[in-house]
């Protein structure tokens, strides 16, 4: 045979079946652009410094090992669908290798508009997707966006390989079935679930010690660590709950005859079970996609949103200096400098605050403090303590206290107040003459990422001794202990006067503070804005960039849920009217099942994204972002959108299932 | 009306079917009459494309007729309501398909419970109406399966049992032997015959000669209308078939001496 026929047969096959194709080729061309886009922004020079690079190459990874599970998904359900067309095929005549060559042309065809228009669009695209990054992460780079060769190449390659794989599967279906079995192909495996009580109580235990660890992590750093474990035990969870755990509840449903034998129930749970067995994996997988479009788009958002907030956090002044091994002279020459340029540009460094101080690690027990811990992190009772001298805090509060050489002041970032009369270090006690409720140097605070412990002791002389003593018993390595024996001194102070003049004068600062005290360090909030929104605008924009592509995945998944419901209800439909159902009561029931079915995976997801609030939202404290309310609205929001567009998704595709079953 | 009522009464119908596109018209049922009395077996016999599963159908009340009237104890089914056609076609009438009809997400026993449930019935009631039933089609031993777990031969007569447990005035049969092997085929007629000889009243389409001698009357369908009807009478099954097979040869040369 030729070329020709072979093109044409395969050219007729796709037409025949682009109800199923279409969505297909769909979804294979915004995979191929999703890459190629993905990997053009990776590559380019104008975004590929440091973080965000990172974060680009990252998500194309994700885009890659995504597009290649799940195209290969898709066409797995489209071959279990064409194996009686292709049976007939066999037994019409057509040997094995004709049709392996029909499907190699098939495959060829959709290889070439997948991959040719996904090119295509993807340079159309790439421009567009280019200008919103840079604006998203406040660029100002006035650099030209450009394709390169090695884009082009590796996504036409990576493509090409993931059509390979997926020809050389169909093939081995063909291969390895006789044209009988392939004429069954359709219908198999009708058999009643099996209940696996073993599995469901597996997943009633992970799923309930995710979402205990979820609920109940009390610090932010124990979040980081439980995180991705409360995750993996929930996604497993999830799995299992969804396979067994439906199957199993159903069944229970089922043993309860008063229950089971009303007309409602009956057909429902009947029709539930079966498919259920069929669905559960594409029901998990949605469920499991929605969450992470959920999570992944709600926190990027209200990054995104929170990074002013977040910067006022992080840094409280918009101006700090900070110097190691403090000297009167050092000092000096800074706040020589701060008046020489908030002259020169007529502003003013207001609200400034001057702190002498010393930090260190304890741990806490009581009233304990043992200081000089040896550097395991991970325990509860870790406690950052700072040691600063009464004069400072007489001259920044005003007061004017004069304590004894065994008093001190107390004061804590935990929102609660201690109480104490006393606290020990090592072996002296001190006696607290009072605990503030708040204090210039730091906001209290639950969800930092320790606590910070500060004390006002009489003098200097004795905080420096105390930090020898935590010197002489640091294990730490010596560039560290080089820092924390010696006082230090901070200042901050934010900038008010003219705009411009502010944003100049901040700018000569950093400059001359750099340059003239060379042992301090400064950070300006102006100067960190950058990086934030850098590092924030990167994230928003993957995440709505990944996030649409895992809708679109969910979207695919639902839609071909329903066109293979509908074959396999059309039968069940046809027989329940003969047997005396009326035609509204099996479209009633019909409806009922299929939106429980569809919008089952929404609700516990839903239920997941609620739950994972908690920890992500003490995830989001470690990166500065505590405004609660600011991420509540965002969840709540992509929620509320993601629904709509699944509500819309699921009309749409139900009225082509009711067209299959009519 | 008549004094005396009979159980079923087909009078005058037709049925026409129309082309998508409204082009050609079809012809399947031209002037369909004839009356089963209450206690009756009648089979309906004629070649395929005669139109005996379009006047199963009307029968059914699944679909309508074009014209005429059929009469079930008097009642003229076309003024039943769309609403009240379900529970109407549940109450009266039992059916048993070639192709069986049973849902394969049912257990048998469910599958035969299924009218029941939909007429809201309770579950203990159900129990005491199958048991006698399963009993009599000896099925006891299956009701716990599925259906794809028994035989054809089976999976019929659960389908019977399905039909009879409304205690229905008329079992329609479309073709029930179609998909059975002669064994099957054979204990199946039996039990047509022995549940007809409770007083159940059997309408069957069919166009196996040797279903068709089983019953006590059989109409001869032939383009669209009943063209002839043999009774049983003292024949014995094997005469009766004999019977049915001249009739049908008749039948056959004629139609060909027409053309």
């Amino acid at each position: 045979m030729s070329k020709k026929i072979y093109t044409r047969l395969a050219l007729t096959n796709i037409k025949n079946n682009r109800k199923t194709y279409v969505p297909y080729i769909l979804t294979s061309v915004l995979t191929v652009v999703m890459l190629f886009i993905m990997h053009g922004l990776a590559r380019n020079d104008s975004v590929g410094e440091g973080k965000i690079a990172q974060i680009l190459m990252m998500s194309c990874v994700v885009i890659l090992i995504f597009a290649a599970i799940f195209l290969f998904y898709t066409n797995s359900f489209l071959i279990k669908r064409r194996k009686k067309e292709i049976g007939i095929y066999n037994i019409l005549g057509m040997g094995k290798g004709h049709i392996a060559k029909m499907l190699v042309f098939e495959t060829l065809i959709i290889a070439g508009i997948s991959i040719g228009l996904g090119l295509l669009l993807g340079m159309l695209f790439s421009k567009l997707m280019w200008l919103l990054l840079i604006r998203l992460i406040n660029y100002n780079v006035r650099m030209e966006y450009m394709v390169y060769g090695e884009t082009i190449i590796g996504t036409i390659v990576y493509f090409l390989i993931i059509f390979t794989m997926t020809l050389i599967y169909n093939l081995m279906q063909i291969k390895l079935s006789n044209p009988a079995e392939l004429l069954r192909g359709g219908v198999q495996g009708e058999r009643e679930p099996k209940t696996k009580l073993f599995l469901t109580a597996v997943g009633v235990l992970l799923m309930g010690a995710g979402y205990y660890v979820a609920v109940t992590v009390e610090s932010p750093l124990a979040a980081i660590q439980l995180f991705f474990v409360a995750v993996i035990m929930v996604v497993l969870g999830t799995y299992a709950l969804f396979t067994a755990g439906s199957i199993a509840v159903l069944k229970l449903l089922r043993k309860n005859k008063k229950f089971y034998y009303q007309s409602k129930h009956f057909i429902a749970v009947s029709g539930m079970l079966y498919r259920m067995k069929q669905n559960a994996v594409g029901l998990a997988n949605i469920c499991i996609l929605s969450t992470m479009v959920l999570v992944l788009v709600s926190t990027s958002v209200s990054m995104y949103l929170g990074t002013e907030d977040m910067l006022h956090v992080r840094y409280p002044k918009e101006i700090s200096v900070r110097i190691y091994g403090t000297t009167k002279e050092s000092e000096d020459k800074i706040e020589a400098i701060i008046s020489e340029v908030a002259e020169k540009y007529h502003v003013e460094a207001a609200e400034q605050t001057r702190t002498h101080y010393a930090a260190g690690t304890m741990l806490l027990s009581d009233s304990n403090m043992k200081l000089a811990p040896d550097g395991n992190y991970g325990e509860q009772d870790v406690r950052e303590i700072y040691m600063i001298p009464q004069e400072d805090y007489n001259q920044m509060t005003g007061e004017n206290i004069n304590l004894k050489e065994e008093e001190v002041i107390f004061y804590t970032t935990n929102e609660k107040k201690y109480g104490w009369k006393e606290v020990q270090i090592e072996d002296k006690s001190y006696h607290i003459v009072k605990e503030l409720g708040d204090m210039w140097t730091e906001p209290k605070d639950d969800d930092r990422i320790v606590e910070g412990i500060f004390l006002v002791f009489a003098d200097t002389e004795q905080i420096e001794e105390w930090i020898q003593y935590i010197c002489d018993h640091s294990d730490m390595k010596e560039e560290w202990v080089q820092n924390i024996c010696r006082m230090r001194y901070e200042t901050g102070f934010d900038m008010k006067g003219e705009e411009e003049a502010c944003a100049l004068a901040e700018e000569e600062l950093v400059q001359r503070i750099q340059n003239e005290v060379q042992e301090a360090e400064i950070e300006s909030r102006e100067m960190e804005k950058r990086e934030f929104y850098g590092l924030y605008g990167g994230l928003l924009f993957i995440g709505i960039y990944l996030g649409a592509m895992f809708l679109m995945a969910t979207v695919l998944i639902i839609y071909y849920k329903q066109i293979s419901e509908g074959y396999d209800d059309r039968e069940r439909y046809q027989i329940m009217q003969k047997v005396g159902m009326g035609r509204r009561e099996v479209k009633k029931s019909i409806r009922s099942q299929v939106l429980l079915v569809f919008f089952l995976p929404l609700a516990v997801s839903v239920l997941h994204v609620a739950v994972a609030f908690t920890v992500v939202k003490k995830l989001l404290a470690i990166l500065y972002l505590t405004n609660e309310s600011l991420f509540f609205i965002c969840t709540v929001g992509t929620i509320v959108v993601f629904a709509v567009f699944y509500a819309v998704v699921y009309g749409i595709t139900a009225r082509e299932y009711y067209r299959i079953v009519k | 009306m008549e004094e005396h009522m009979a159980l079923l009464d087909v009078k005058n119908v037709k049925k026409i079917y129309t082309t998508r596109f409204g082009g050609n018209q079809v012809e399947a049922l031209r002037d369909v009459n004839f009356s089963v009395e209450s206690g009756e077996y009648v089979a309906i016999m004629g070649e395929s494309g005669s139109g005996k599963t379009t006047l199963l159908n009307i029968l059914a009340a699944l679909d309508k007729p074009t014209g005429g009237k059929i009469y079930l104890k008097g009642n003229d089914i076309g003024k039943i309501t769309e609403k009240e056609m379900a529970a109407f076609r549940r109450q009266n009438l039992g059916f048993v398909f070639q192709d069986f009809n049973l849902l394969d997400t049912f257990s048998i026993k469910d599958n035969i419970f299924l009218p029941l449930v939909l007429s809201g019935r309770k579950y203990e009631e159900m129990e005491k109406k199958l048991e006698p039933i399963a009993k009599r089609l000896e099925i006891e031993e299956i009701l716990g399966k599925f259906p794809y777990e028994v035989s054809g031969g089976q999976k019929q007569r659960t389908a019977v049992a399905r039909a009879l447990i409304t205690k229905p005035q008329l079992v329609l049969a479309d073709e029930p032997t179609g998909a059975l092997d002669s064994r099957a085929s054979d204990e199946l007629l039996t039990l047509f015959s022995d549940i007809n000889a409770d007083g159940q009243t059997i309408l069957m389409v069919t166009h196996s000669v040797k279903a068709a001698s089983t019953a006590k009357r059989v109409l001869f369908i032939k383009d669209g209308e009943v063209f002839h009807q043999l009774y049983r009478g003292n024949l014995s099954g094997d005469q009766m078939y004999q019977k049915i097979s001249d009739t049908l040869t008749v039948l056959i040369a004629g139609g060909a001496g027409n053309e």
